[in-house]
Parts: structure tokens; sequence; C-alpha cells
């Protein structure tokens, strides 16, 4: 193995190719500094004329290498490192990893904290649909609605600030529970935004829905069929837009998804515009988990499993009794070590499937953690929807299906 | 409200155990494992659960014939690919030293199946591209993590890592955590010396 630097290959910004006597080709290359692209994705396309006849996206411009990270930090130390992935919708990530691991154990967080958490989640999921609506509809020319998009979202951002003290990185979920109190006024301020957002809402219907340039760019754009879809493993809204009822909150319900109601909205045409209703309507379908969840969560009751050598001991029974002391310089020192074993564990994350594969060899260190990303593997239909499309359709593509680049590199 | 805290007593199943979100937790019981064993048995290897999750493994140049059997089968109908990974044993077992694991849905049956092959460094494993278009991109990230070549793939080529790398593939367990050497940007002054990590691992 040589360690020495070879030189890299150079970036071909574009390059003009005579296929035949009648025909000429372009191969572009758009990104990785394209505004459209979402962060640092870089597609190159091959072009007769306007239309796409190749399409290769490159990634790996944010490649962090997390999965080998997790695999020299203990358990309980990865939770900020999920923040990283998906930044617009950190606490999903947190739940998706703290869930799996608790299935590692054996355990599970209290009644109170489980509501908390899918409270958290939901908000995180609309606040995820909001920088999605609103970069989506300024790639394709709407500049007001991401103004409005980022207003909605900073509410979202304060709830998350009141409750855990961060607004974009929140490491708010942890290993059985919570270590911090609710804030009293908290589910006050969560009312006020389920009153208000609704309403907000009809405003950027009225504005996108019927809206003749939002139809013409998105109408019969990206079309994916139902077989097609499933094929490429495609989960969350690119799914669901194609007619696929799969929705990892309904199909195999974890935390307390069986206890609320809700419906999964499923498009019928497979198109960019369907897909766009139905991120529409699993907002309006947050809401209503959000509702019935803020009303049947108990108002007192634990928030951290007590007595378990897997959970950090509650902070104020650290400082009084001996036991919690030992337990607590045990669990920071050494960690705690799981059974053998392997577990997967699926979740409904804004943008699909998020997946966490953990296998443990008993040490208090994960032996392999895989991150399965749903932008990952949903943005691998962009050559197929790509092919056959005008280049301008391309912003619309990578726009619908909802990347976030930190995830889908890692 | 009475409804809801009807709901809310409603005994809880023991954390993790019996949702049946994998199928039944004994493998003699498991359809999927059971239509491998009469299907593939020169294949079948074993089957165990942990935490109500099935795992089957099985050999691997019949790989992809156990995969798109379980697609294909009216009953059991796994149609998508959740997740395709691989796993460096290097510290757990000899030989093989990787497993490759793929996560099968059902769509239909609303269950999950999780198949495992053992694979050696240098061997080739069937590519499931063919099965599953899911597979293609999965499979290149193996292949860049872990160095493990499938066959029959159409563009096995690097993913995340830049196509120039030539230090290997950072997943396997022998690549140390913080690569093999520090790279100096052209016209940057070298790094501060390495400071060694307090806790030695691997």
């Amino acid at each position: 193995m040589s360690l020495e630097i070879t030189e890299p290959t150079p970036v071909i910004i574009s390059e003009e190719r005579q296929v035949s006597d009648t025909r000429r080709e372009l191969v572009l290359n758009m990104g990785p500094q394209h505004p459209s692209t979402h962060g640092v994705l870089r597609v190159r396309l091959t072009l007769e004329g306007e239309t796409i006849t190749g399409c290769d996206p490159v990634i790996g411009y944010l490649h962090r290498g997390v999965e080998k990270l997790g695999e020299s930090k203990r358990y309980a130390q990865f939770v900020p490192w999920t923040d990283r992935t998906d930044y617009v919708a950190a606490p999903s990530n947190n739940l998706g990893y703290v869930l799996t691991v608790e299935k590692l154990l054996g355990i599970e967080a209290p009644e109170r904290a489980q509501y908390w958490r899918m409270i958290m989640a939901e908000l995180a999921r609309l606040a995820s649909h909001l920088v999605w609506l609103g970069t989506h509809a300024l790639d394709i020319g709407a500049l007001s609605m991401s103004l409005y998009c980022f207003r909605e979202r900073e509410m979202i951002l304060d709830i998350f600030e009141k409750f855990c003290g961060a607004r974009l990185t929140t490491n708010m979920m942890e290993i059985g529970g919570f270590s911090r109190p609710i804030p009293p006024d908290l589910p006050d301020m969560i009312r006020d935004f389920l009153a208000v957002f609704p309403k907000r809402q009809r405003e950027y219907e009225d504005m996108l829905s019927a809206n003749p340039i939002w139809l013409a760019r998105t109408r019969g754009v990206g079309v994916i069929e139902p077989d097609v879809a499933i094929n490429y493993g495609l989960t969350g809204a690119c799914l669901r837009g194609s007619g696929v009822n799969y929705d990892v909150r309904k199909a195999q319900p974890y935390l307390f998804y069986d206890r609320v109601d809700f419906e999964v909205p499923l498009g019928t045409h497979g198109d960019v515009y369907d897909r766009y209703l139905v991120r529409m309507e699993e907002m309006r379908q947050s809401l209503k988990i959000i509702q019935q969840c803020l009303d049947q969560v108990p108002t007192d009751g634990p928030l951290k499993l007590a007595e378990s050598n897997y959970v950090i001991p509650p902070h104020d029974t650290v400082l009084t009794t001996a036991e919690d002391m030992q337990r607590h310089f045990i669990w920071v020192i050494k960690g705690f070590s799981p059974p053998k074993g392997e577990v997967y564990l699926a979740i409904e994350h804004s943008k699909g499937e998020l997946g966490h594969y953990i296998v443990s060899d008993g040490s208090p260190i994960p032996y392999r953690l895989r991150i399965r990303t749903p932008d990952f593997v949903n943005l691998q239909s962009l050559p197929y929807m790509a092919e056959g499309a005008m280049l301008a359709d391309v912003v619309a593509l990578i726009g619908t299906i909802d990347i976030v680049l930190g995830s889908v590199d890692r | 409200m009475s409804d809801e805290r009807q709901i809310a007593a409603m005994p809880r199943p023991e954390p993790w155990r019996d949702t049946g979100y994998w199928g039944p937790t004994d493998p003699d019981a498991h359809p999927a494992v059971r239509a491998i064993r009469e299907q593939f048995p020169d294949a079948y290897i074993d089957a165990y659960s942990f935490r109500d999750e099935m795992t089957v493994r099985v050999e691997r140049p019949r790989y992809r014939d156990v995969i798109q059997f379980l697609r294909d089968h009216p009953d059991l109908q796994y149609t998508m690919l959740s997740d395709e990974t691989a796993v460096d044993m290097l510290r757990l077992r000899d030989d093989p030293r990787f497993d490759v694991v793929a996560q099968l849905y059902s769509l239909r049956r609303r269950q999950r199946l999780r198949v495992k092959t053992g694979v050696n460094d240098g061997e080739l494993v069937p590519s499931l591209v063919p099965v599953f278009a899911a597979a293609g991109w999965l499979e290149r990230e193996i292949y860049d993590m872990f160095g493990i070549v499938f066959e029959g793939h159409p563009d096995l080529r690097r993913i995340l890592l830049p196509e120039d790398w030539d230090e290997g593939h950072p997943l396997r367990k022998d690549y140390p955590l913080r690569g093999y050497r520090e790279y100096v940007q052209p016209g940057f002054e070298a790094p501060a010396p390495r400071v060694r990590s307090r806790l030695r691992r691997p």
C-alpha cells in the first residue's frame, strides 16, 4: 500500500463531444458548489441539447466517517454525533439511535418520556419539512416561500431551545429517557405553535398548490412507478408519493404511535407534485399527533428509567447517595456493556426509513454501527428520474428527494 | 379522555419482545427459515433470534439466489431491500472474515428478515443488483468501506471516498481510526504532531 499522495484527478467542468455527424453531447458538471444542490452534491450530467441522457451523482464531499467514529466511542458518547448526520432533523436521529441502543439493552423508557420523544420527533419532522419546502420552492423560483418557512421553523427551534438548550444540534435524547425536567411552560409554547401553524400552512398552499408556474414545474416531472420505487428501496414521501403504503409508524409502530390516530397520505402519480402534496399532508398529520400526545402525556411521573445500570443516575441522588455516585462513576468512566448480539431498528424519519444496525461484542463500544440513512438510498433514484428530463428539471428532482448531504455522506 | 386513559392503562408487552415485527422468534416456526431450509438445504447454515430479530446465515455462492427466492416466494414476499452492509469480524472469529448483511422487508406482511453471508478477503460475493436496484449504491459503499468485491455489479466504484483514495478501506478493523497519515495541504504548515490517545483502542 502506497502512502504517497497521488495527484488528484482534475475535475472537468464541462466537455463537449461530437458523438456522430448530427449529434453532439455535453458533459456538464453541476455542483458541488451549486446553490440548488442543498450542500455539496455534485451531479455529472450528460446533455444532448437540453435533454439529459446521463446522470451520475458524485457524493462524499461531506464524508466524515461517522460510522468509524461510532465504533470508537462508548454507546452514550455517540448520541451527539447522530445530530451531525441529518442536521435539520436532529431529534429524529437521536431518537433512532437511542431506541436502537435501548432495544439492544432490552430496556424501555418510562411512558412520559416516550410521549415527549414522540412530540419532539414530530416537531423535528415539521422543522425538516419546512426546510424542504422552503428550499425546494426556492430552487424552482418561489423565493418568498423560503422566508415564510424559516419564520415558522424559528418557532420550532425556539421550542427545542426551551426544551434542551440547543437549536440545531440538539442532543436531546438520552438512553433511558430524559435527565432534564420538562420546562413547565413548554406545553403552552407547543400549543401556541399548533394554534398558529395550520393557518400559516394554508397560506403556503394558497401560494403553491394552484400556482401555474409551480404546477408546470412539478406536475409530470420525475415520475417513479410504484414497483420501481420499491425496487430502488425508496422510503418516506418518495415512496408514498408513488402510492405505496409504507410508513414505519404504521407498519411497525415504535414509541406510542399505535395509540395516536393519524393517517398516512399517499400520492397517485408519483411525480414531484404528488410528493409535495404528501409532505404537506404529513405536516398536518404531525400536528394531529402532537396534539394527541399533549393530551395523553402524563403531567407527572418519571422521565428516566431508574435503577438500571445502563442509564446515567439522576443528578440529585448522585450528589447525596453513595450507590448512585458509584454507579455514575462507573457509567461515565467505563460505560456499560450490553449483551452480545445485533439489532436493526428502523424509525420513520422525515425523509424516510432511518435504520440503525448495531453489532455488539459485549464491550462498552459498539463493534459495528451502521446508519442506514434514508436520503442516501433515495438519492440513488436521481439518475432514473433525470434521464430523459430537461436540464431545468434537475433542481426540482434534487429538491423532491429531500436530501441533506450530511446524512447522505455521513 | 377516559378512553385514552384506558388505552394508556393497557398492559404493554415486555419491551422489545414478541412484537412480531420479525416473525416468530423460533427458527423452526419461522416460515422464511423453513422455506430456505427446504429450498436450499446445502446453502442454509443456521438461523438465530436475538431481541425478536431473525437472522439467517447462508453460504456465499447462493446468497443472491436465496434473496431472490425470498423476494419471489408468493407467501414470503420480501420485496424491499432496506439495507445492505458488511461487518468486519476480525476480532470475533477467524474465518470467514467479513459478514455481508442484507436487511429485507416485506411490504405485504410487514415483517423483516436479516440474511447474512460470510466472505473472506479476496472472495467474490454475488451482487444483489439484478434483484434489487437499491443494492447499487449500498454495494458500492461496502466496496468502498470494506474492499469486498461484488460479482455482477455493473458499476463498482468508490462512492464516499475520492476515486483516487489509495489507503485502503476505512471500516476494516485493522484500519487505524485516524488513518495512516496526515495530509498536508500545499501551502500550509504541517500539523502539530499527533497526540497519543489516553485510551488505547485498536
